[in-house]
């Protein structure tokens, strides 16, 4: 068949459009695996990772300054000679500018953080839990026995000392309740610090979920594994139902309707009923949400006014562990996958609007800002050390929450 | 590295697909095939142009995805879970379906002739066959995309 048969012809010219943002996936995968392999050639783990993103930062010569001292790098240097064209977006080298606005409560190895919308960031104190109230005027935060509410800017509001030590604090919708474990008991006190209770004497070590309806129901998973609702005023259990094995977390949905389960093997959403009259609230049916084979979750989050999770799952691959943010829309039987990168994620957090998503990749060094939808995909690299100052080998910090929903 | 994937990516993505058919299965060879390509810089022989390797490991995952594919869907296991990526809008003319319906090993000689114009023998040297084997599959390939292309002309060529 000649160059000139219609056939041939027809061949060469078919149309394939490329996915949206396809290639951008795959660059960072690839950038991120060669940076592995020339941190190893380098030997040091301080290297492994940043130095690629640098040698990108610094452009084409600095990476043939670095090609040329080794045969791998001989091979790259002659396909170089074919470039055309520069490219890809790197990441910010500092924390800005939130994308999609907000504030950040950023749990580091020296306390918890707020990040204000334009990166400012201060840091609250020597605490080893933060949660946001719902509005974001306060933070309850916990160190040891104590459980405090302060101000974003640290101002001290109240402590209180509990009998064993706190974990988990979680501000209720109405602002007026914290919810908060002590030692494997869950407790309630107002949101002035009074009116501290038991509402259940023995739990499993994961955090409670308020209803987000606005009344007093809490869910929380008992130290039999069972996913429990109870009035937090009346103290009256409402409705119980078997747990997920190896439960690591619960959240509530916006509308009440579904409690998300999520283990290191599975996620599953809870049906619930919820009544604020009698009959009252109920746990229903579930059902599963399916993972890759093979894949673990590492973190899942629900969307702040829908009922669209997203989760964090790592698998592994031919060339070693990969790590997917994927999307459960409701109704939906399948997920839709945003964005695989080799190595390990970390949690995802949803954006007040519900427009972003922020992952962490600590393998690297950077949060990345995901857009549902439409929208730039961005990153923020050193983030160790924006949170530990003056520390070189920091730990990478943990995101504890994206304020607030107006 | 940034600079070579832009410029091989997008070809190294057409070839995946046109023998996988399936968006996402495609993303994931072109980008499997680049992990590879950086995992085996120090085997690759600097003086070589890198796309025909490259395109040698595109092709070579393409066709296994499809044969386990094919595996997959005569076991009757259950789909991925992952939701394919919705056909990009320009697929979907009747020379794809047409290449779709060929099996995957003619499909990848065909694309790699056609879309990637390597010879059938870089192509034998590629998918380590023999030049005949690859000159058959081309050409049984190329006959059943002519019935597509050309049905009014075959038709009048048979009566």
């Amino acid at each position: 068949m000649s160059r000139h048969d219609p056939l041939d012809k027809a061949l060469r010219e078919l149309a394939i459009q490329v996915p949206d943002d396809a290639e951008a996936r795959g660059l960072r995968v690839v950038e991120a695996a060669y940076a592995e392999r020339e941190g190893r050639e380098r030997g040091g783990p301080e290297k492994r990772w940043p130095l690629p993103r640098f040698a990108l930062a610094l452009g084409l010569s600095a990476l043939l300054a670095v090609l040329v001292l080794s045969p791998a790098g001989a091979a790259v240097r002659g396909w170089v000679d074919e470039v055309i064209t520069p490219s890809t977006p790197k990441p910010e080298p500092t924390l800005g500018e939130i994308p999609g606005g907000g504030r950040l409560l950023v749990q580091s190895a020296t306390g918890p953080w707020v990040v204000q919308p334009d990166g400012s960031r201060r840091l609250l104190g020597d605490y080893e839990e933060a949660t946001w109230s719902p509005r974001g005027l306060y933070v309850a935060v916990a160190e040891g026995r104590t459980l405090s509410a302060v101000e974003p800017d640290g101002t001290p509001h109240w402590s209180l000392t509990a009998g064993a030590r706190v974990s988990d604090p979680r501000w209720a919708p109405s602002g007026t309740r914290i919810a908060y474990r002590s030692g494997k008991a869950v407790r309630v006190v107002a949101g002035d610090g009074t009116e501290d209770r038991v509402v259940a004497g023995s739990s499993a070590p994961i955090a409670p979920a308020w209803s987000p309806l606005g009344d007093p129901t809490l869910a929380y998973v008992s130290g039999a594994g069972e996913l429990r609702l109870v009035d937090s005023e009346s103290l009256v259990g409402l409705a119980a139902a078997p747990a997920l094995d190896d439960l690591a977390e619960i959240e509530w949905g916006a509308n009440g309707k579904s409690i998300l389960e999520a283990s290191r093997q599975a996620l599953r959403l809870r049906e619930v009923q919820p009544r604020k009259l009698p009959p009252r609230p109920s746990v229903e049916a579930s059902h599963s949400l399916p993972l890759p084979t093979g894949a673990t979750v590492v973190d899942a989050a629900l969307a702040p006014e829908r009922e669209t999770v997203a989760a964090v799952v790592t698998n592994w691959r031919d060339h070693g562990t990969r790590s997917s943010v994927v999307l459960y829309g409701p109704g939906e039987a399948k997920p839709r996958r945003l964005l695989t990168v080799p190595g390990s994620l970390g949690e995802v957090a949803w954006s007040p609007d519900g427009r972003r998503l922020l992952v962490a990749w600590p393998a690297v060094n950077e949060w990345l800002f995901l857009p549902i939808g439409r929208g730039r995909e961005s990153a923020v690299a050193n983030i160790s050390r924006a949170f530990a100052p003056g520390h070189r080998n920091a730990s990478f910090p943990r995101v504890d929450g994206w304020c607030c929903r107006r | 590295m940034a600079e070579l994937y832009s410029l091989h990516w997008r070809r190294a993505y057409r070839a995946a697909y046109l023998v996988v058919h399936d968006a996402a299965a495609a993303e994931d060879v072109a980008q499997d095939a680049f992990l590879a390509a950086v995992d085996a810089l120090d085997r690759f022989d600097r003086r070589r142009p890198f796309a025909p390797w490259l395109h040698r490991i595109v092709v070579n995952r393409a066709l296994d995805w499809a044969r386990r594919e094919s595996l997959r869907r005569r076991a009757a296991q259950t789909e991925s879970v992952f939701e394919p990526l919705p056909p990009p809008e320009e697929i979907g003319g009747e020379m794809i379906a047409a290449l779709k319906e060929l099996p995957a090993e003619q499909r990848a000689v065909v694309v790699l002739r056609h879309l990637l114009e390597y010879t059938p023998g870089e192509i034998a040297s590629m998918l380590d066959l023999p030049r005949g084997t690859v000159n058959s599959r081309l050409r049984r390939g190329l006959d059943r995309l002519r019935e597509t292309a050309e049905p009014e002309a075959v038709g009048e060529e048979r009566r």
